[in-house]
């Protein structure tokens, strides 16, 4: 007899029981206790760190970018694919785009680049997509190649900083709400004023996406092709399309990442999202999105940016040198790792006795 | 075992389905009647998955006509088949175990409602009609929001068959549902295909096990290397004869084949 062929009784008091339910609901959202565990350990150690709200400004702005390659990736992990290319693409579309701006059509109107960053994005994704849901090539394979072919475009284009831009086209990843006409005038508190309108955006989408993963048809679909590929077509799921689907709307979240740091640094530089790819997988990853698909939500996605974030910003402000992030990123990585399988195991006990 | 009807559910004449040089089914009728529940025996290989997928639509016949209550139908897709009122129950189950119960009951047909001008997924709905089909018409416990991946072996049979329920069929084929299964699952599964078919659905049992075929059909219908053997009242017969007739392929002189006989009554 298997594991998974035990009585029925005692599956029904699994099932039903109150305690093992909210105790695997605290397994499954664990990453927002150690979101606040982190955020009180800098707060005490280095209060300096969290206290200036130009620090927390900073934060703010650098995750945005950060932030839609997280929810970029967590999309593909959760479809059971993952993209090596979102990086890349946020370089190249921000590149063409910044490039289309300053200097093969000079006057054009900064909205035009925030539709062409987008849509560039957005065509890239488009192929990985054909190729890995029509042709069946390896995910690995169709966007690693993405990844170096984009990555040495942008070079091509241009080895120097593209700058200056239309301020319009800066606006959404530069501007705070202070910014924004209307709220500007109104003379509202200082504290919202000084939030980026980048990381209004990102929150929004976090939680439009939230929404779609949960509430749309396509959002079962994606988790149904990520759990079981197989079942998920024998149920009528067009498993082509939803592929095609979740693979453009990483690239044009890609597209975005793109926007979002030309419009903090107002200039594109070659080398803009350049070592991102790692740090979003992370993000994801800690944030327990399953890198084998069907499994995670994005509200914990969210804090696993965040939380990455965080430390990021909280070293480099207290004199850790920007070199060494890397190597954090790392550790911290590891050690959502070693916390995820631990998880797992705990789950498969609680399940078996 | 409940009372058989007279008239056909299913029809299937003179079926031939070749892959390549193959012959998978060489001629094969097949009748189930309304309200019976129909074995469907024979070794690996004998053609019996081939028929099963050929009547929903998988497969497209080479030769040979398929009648839905007498009805002449061409079956393109599973879809199509159940629209026809056909449900299947695959070997695998063909769950997803990170989805919850009702989300892989209602998996790609999933309740809309109209939330603020957007269609949204209906969870309510699909919770509280889960629960109904598991908990009134299966008379079974299971949480419809429990990950299928919390399940037991039996549990995630019960669930495949209660989805076969949603789209509401009158004829559930069953894909070996307990081979995979220990003698106490197998069991309480076997009890479920009994609710089943006395709530009045037709049930097209496929399976190896001679218990099984004594424990709950009516009716026998054996296949030999793509060819009909015949078809037999299952308490006409004793395991052994079931045994040669799967291992000779010809029906004993002293058995009456009753393939064709619905037809001749009506």
């Amino acid at each position: 007899m298997s594991i998974r062929d035990r009585d029925w009784a005692d599956v029904l008091d699994r099932t039903s029981g109150e305690s093992t339910k909210w105790l695997l609901w605290g397994l499954d959202n664990m990453i927002w206790p150690i979101v606040i565990v982190t955020f009180a350990v800098f707060a005490v150690l280095m209060p300096e760190v969290f206290t200036s709200a130009s620090n927390i400004q900073f934060m703010l702005y650098s995750s945005a970018g950060l932030g839609a390659l997280v929810l970029a990736e967590s999309l593909c992990l959760l479809s059971g694919n993952f993209d090596l290319s979102i990086g890349s693409i946020a370089g190249f579309s921000a590149m063409v785009t910044a490039l289309f701006l300053n200097t093969w059509f000079p006057s054009t109107p900064g909205l035009v680049g925030v539709v062409l960053v987008l849509a560039i994005g957005g065509a890239i994704g488009f192929v990985n997509g054909v190729s890995i849901g029509y042709f069946g090539i390896n995910p690995f394979l169709q966007t690693l190649a993405f990844f170096i072919i984009f990555r040495g475009a942008v070079f091509l284009l241009s080895t120097i900083t593209v700058a200056p831009l239309p301020e319009s086209y800066l606006f959404i990843g530069g501007a705070l709400v202070g910014d924004l006409p209307l709220i500007g005038e109104a003379g509202s508190i200082w504290l919202i004023d000084s939030i980026p309108i980048a990381v209004l955006l990102i929150v929004g989408l976090y939680a439009a996406t939230w929404f779609v993963m949960n509430y749309r048809r396509i959002g079962l679909a994606i988790m149904a092709v990520g759990g079981d590929e197989n079942a998920a077509e024998e149920a009528g799921i067009p498993r082509e399309r939803v592929l095609l689907i979740v693979f453009t709307t990483s690239g044009v979240l890609s597209g975005l990442a793109g926007l979002l740091y030309t419009g903090y640094l107002s200039a594109a530089p070659p080398g803009l999202a350049e070592g991102d790819l790692f740090p979003a997988f992370a993000g994801a990853v800690i944030g327990g999105i399953s890198l084998t698909g069907g499994r995670g939500d994005i509200e914990n996605a969210f804090g696993g940016m965040f939380l990455l974030t965080m430390i990021q910003v909280g070293l480099v402000q207290v004199g850790v040198g920007g070199d060494a992030i890397q190597f954090i990123n790392g550790l911290v990585l590891l050690l959502a790792i070693y916390l995820y399988t631990t998880e797992a195991k705990i789950r498969h006990r609680l399940l078996s006795t | 075992m409940s009372e058989s009807g007279t008239t056909n559910l299913i029809e299937m004449r003179g079926i031939e389905k070749h892959f390549g040089r193959v012959v998978a089914l060489n001629g094969v009728d097949l009748e189930v009647r309304e309200g019976e529940i129909m074995g469907l025996l024979g070794d690996n290989g004998s053609g019996k998955s081939t028929l099963i997928k050929t009547l929903v639509g998988v497969h497209q016949p080479d030769a040979g006509e398929v009648f839905i209550r007498g009805e002449q139908v061409h079956i393109s897709n599973p879809k199509e088949a159940r629209k026809y009122g056909i449900s299947t129950v695959y070997q695998d189950l063909a769950l997803v175990d990170t989805l919850s119960v009702s989300a892989n009951m209602f998996l790609a047909r999933n309740p809309m409602k109209r939330y603020a001008g957007i269609s949204v997924v209906d969870w309510e709905t699909m919770n509280e009609q889960a629960e109904e089909i598991i908990r009134s018409r299966l008379n079974l416990e299971i949480d419809p929001t429990a990950r299928v991946e919390f399940l037991s072996g039996g549990e995630r049979q019960a669930v495949a068959i209660a989805r076969s329920l949603v789209t509401d069929p009158d004829l559930v084929i069953m894909d070996e549902p307990t081979s995979a299964l220990s003698a106490d699952s197998a069991r309480r599964v076997r009890d479920l295909i009994q609710t089943l078919n006395d709530e009045g659905i037709t049930v097209l049992l496929i399976t190896h096990n001679m218990d099984e075929v004594f424990a709950l059909t009516d009716r026998v219908t054996i296949l030999d290397s793509g060819d009909l053997v015949g078809t037999v009242d299952t308490d006409r017969v004793t395991k052994e004869d079931i045994v040669q007739m799967m291992v000779s392929g010809e029906m004993p002189a002293s058995i009456q084949d009753t393939t064709g006989d619905t037809e001749a009554h009506a």
